[in-house]
């Protein structure tokens, strides 16, 4: 245990008297973060990332332009894009993933809902992202709570202006004699709707404001690129060893070679820290999240970050030479790079590589980490996902070990 | 210290090591003599652990290798013939690292360290890197790593290759000092002025079976006492070589270009069989007398070469 020890060590001197290939891992993925944040606009504390609902308006009455103009409103057109379909180009384009939920305003909607009938408007999410649909169906669900109110106070006046529009006209009543009616109406329920000065001092502790910005998205997946770039590096020492013939001395010596694995994959947990932090402390001022999850998420990556070290690894000990390990690892790693969550989030995904993210290293890594940043669940709910991680990266090298000692002692 | 019986290494059907024995004791300098390819590098190979042998035993400083690996391997100090060294850590660094290797620690690792970059001349460039210094040092800094844990046994794969003749004699300095101690070394080279400046007991390897071993006076006297003559010009070989049976002396090489003999007291009959060859038409350029050394051994043993 302790020449492995000696062997992180020795390994980290190693990275930092040639520190080239610490400095790309950190920098080349900031690059490509700040790039698409850019592109996509997304700013740190500005809520940039927007839930795009598709409407089909079958019913195309005043209640349900009403609930379109409600959904174009300032405050609520800053989170929730409406877009209106027809039925059928609503239904392909969410079971194809395009857009985060896709409302259906039924024919006679309008009609019951003024006569206080059972009726249902139909929502369909796009299950492969998260955040956005929550966020339609909680504005759907305060918006038909409003609804009930103003139908509660001015359902009859509510009835005349649909039976208008109808006609074009008020019919049977003059309109000083409807104007009179809501302001008395008004009146009498001011002292519910306009409550007296009394302040309440709210000593509840306040949930943490984190708004889910398309960077925030982002940010788990640069962390990983990292990560992926520091472990890439890291799994081509066996190479780089064999073909100084360090590796031979060690296998001379008297120490198992199994631990020069052990310490390896010590060495890319300490590296994956190592090119994370300068990236998270920019992340963390940039996004403005609380500085209590630094350290959490630090050791979540830490502890979770080699299981690409290990994926990485047992590609180069297949490999016949080190130029071939190094273009099948880079045949690899970008792809999962690009589907596992690192180049866009899977929230931007179309559904099946959203779903296929989830089966990758990376999206494993990923995934929990971006749910305890975006407020999703806490520390638990994400390390709850460390096992499983850590026994899959330690079963791959050391499978990777038992291939590169049958090979070395060919 | 070194007990190699029947070692044989094969790769499907390429036999690289075939049926080699030997033994080395403790403060001898046991040397591997071949060329290229002969099958040196799979024997050291197998000796420090990195090849496992097809057939065979090897028993270092009194332990099977195979049986007890970490005891045997304990007693081997290695210096490769490629440059094993971290080129991204210091030279105290590099040397720290091995003798961590070996069990070393605290005060007595340092005061080794010290002491092996006294030895191998690097002590005012202890901090530098690796990568900073010329091929030699690099060469000397290998050397210290396989040093640095004071092995019994002190395996060296042609340890000058693309060394400069200062490192080089520092290095021969280095073998001869571990020697003084006690050290087993095993050496192997294909440069014969190296076996012959250092080592007590040669084998030479060709197309991994040893052909001929012993001390050197020993192989010397495969030649009987005869002396060698070189003759380097244009040569008609047919023409040749019954002139050079007329003369009692024995063909070690027969080219148009070159021609190399044994013959009995060369001094004294030089002249005559400058003669007797030039009158067979012979163009000769340059003609070189010598005593038997191990180049014209491994002529005569297989009748090619050494640094062919």
């Amino acid at each position: 245990m302790r020449f492995i020890f000696i062997t992180v060590v020795k390994e980290m001197k190693r990275r930092f008297n040639d520190p080239g290939g610490m400095i790309s891992a950190i920098m080349i993925p900031l690059a490509i973060g700040f790039l698409m944040a850019s592109v996509m606009g997304g700013g740190g504390g500005q809520p940039s990332i927007r839930a795009q609902l598709l409407v089909t308006d079958l019913d195309d009455s005043f209640v349900s332009q009403g609930i379109l103009s409600a959904l174009g409103q300032d405050q609520i057109a800053d989170m929730i894009v409406v877009e209106k379909v027809d039925h059928q180009a609503g239904q392909r384009r969410i079971n194809d993933g395009d857009g985060s939920g896709h409302l259906v305003i039924p024919e006679g909607f309008g009609k019951a809902w003024l006569e206080r009938e059972d009726v249902a408007l139909q929502l369909t999410v796009n299950p492969s992202q998260s955040i956005s649909p929550r966020l339609i169906r909680e504005m759907l669900e305060s918006l038909l709570d409003l609804g009930d109110y103003l139908h509660k106070v001015f359902g009859e006046e509510l009835k005349i202006i649909a039976n208008s529009l109808d006609s074009s006209e008020l019919v049977g009543i003059s309109t000083s004699v409807f104007s009179s009616n809501i302001t008395d109406k008004i009146s009498g329920i001011a002292d519910l709707i306009f409550p007296p000065a009394i302040t309440v001092e709210d000593i509840t502790p306040q949930p943490e404001n984190v708004s889910v910005s398309f960077a925030l998205l982002m940010f788990p997946g640069i962390l990983v690129m990292a990560a992926f770039f520091a472990a890439n590096g890291q799994s081509t020492n066996f190479w780089t060893e064999k073909e100084k013939g360090t590796l031979g001395r060690w296998v001379a010596s008297p120490n198992a070679f199994f631990s020069f694995w052990l310490a390896q994959w010590f060495t890319a947990m300490l590296l994956t820290a190592v090119v994370a932090v300068p990236i998270m402390l920019a992340g963390f001022l940039y996004l403005d999240i609380s500085y209590e999850k630094f350290f959490t998420t630090l050791g979540w990556l830490a502890l979770t970050g080699p299981v690409l070290f290990s994926v990485l690894s047992l590609i180069q000990v297949l490999a016949p030479s080190k130029k071939a390990g190094g273009m099948i690892s880079t045949l690899v790693m970008f792809p999962l790079l690009m589907v596992g969550g690192s180049f866009f989030p899977t929230e931007t995904m179309p559904k099946f590589i959203a779903t296929i993210a989830q089966y990758t290293p990376n999206g494993r890594v990923i995934e929990p980490m971006k749910g305890y940043l975006t407020g999703e669940y806490g520390a638990s709910g994400m390390f709850i996902h460390m096992w499983g991680i850590m026994v899959a990266a330690l079963v791959l090298v050391l499978l990777a070990g038992l291939i590169s000692t049958r090979k070395a002692l060919a | 210290m070194i007990e190699v019986r029947d070692l044989q290494k094969s790769y499907g059907d390429l036999v690289a090591v075939n049926r080699v024995s030997f033994s080395a004791g403790a403060g001898t300098v046991f040397g591997l003599l071949g060329p290229n390819g002969a099958g040196k590098s799979t024997t050291i190979s197998c000796l420090s652990g990195l090849l496992k042998p097809t057939a065979g035993t090897i028993r270092v400083g009194g332990f099977d290798l195979t049986g007890e690996a970490v005891k045997a391997k304990s007693s081997l100090g290695i210096v490769p013939q490629e440059l094993a060294i971290y080129e991204d850590l210091s030279a105290r660094d590099n040397l720290a690292y091995w003798g961590a290797a070996y069990g070393l620690k605290g005060d007595r690792l340092k005061q080794r360290v010290d002491h092996v970059l006294n030895r191998i001349g690097l002590m005012d460039r202890a901090g530098d890197l690796p990568k900073q210094y010329s091929g030699g040092m690099k060469r000397r800094l290998n050397f210290g790593c396989g040093l640095v844990h004071e092995p019994a046994i002190l395996l060296l794969d042609e340890p000058t290759v693309g060394v400069d003749p200062q490192s080089r004699e520092r290095l021969f300095d280095l073998v001869r000092e571990e020697k003084a101690k006690g050290t087993c070394v095993l050496y192997t080279t294909h440069y014969m002025e190296e076996a012959e400046k250092l080592c007590d007991e040669l084998a030479i390897i060709d197309h991994g079976k040893i052909i001929a071993g012993g001390t050197l006076d020993e192989l010397r006297a495969e030649f009987g006492g005869n002396d060698i003559i070189r003759l380097t010009g244009s040569f008609e070989p047919s023409s040749v070589e019954p002139v050079i049976a007329e003369l009692n002396a024995g063909i070690l090489s027969l080219t148009p270009e070159v021609l190399m003999i044994t013959i009995s007291e060369g001094a004294r009959v030089l002249p005559a069989v400058l003669q007797a060859i030039s009158a067979t038409g012979a163009d000769i350029r340059d003609t070189r007398l010598s005593e038997p050394n191990l180049e014209s051994l491994f002529l005569k043993l297989t009748g090619k070469e050494l640094r062919a």
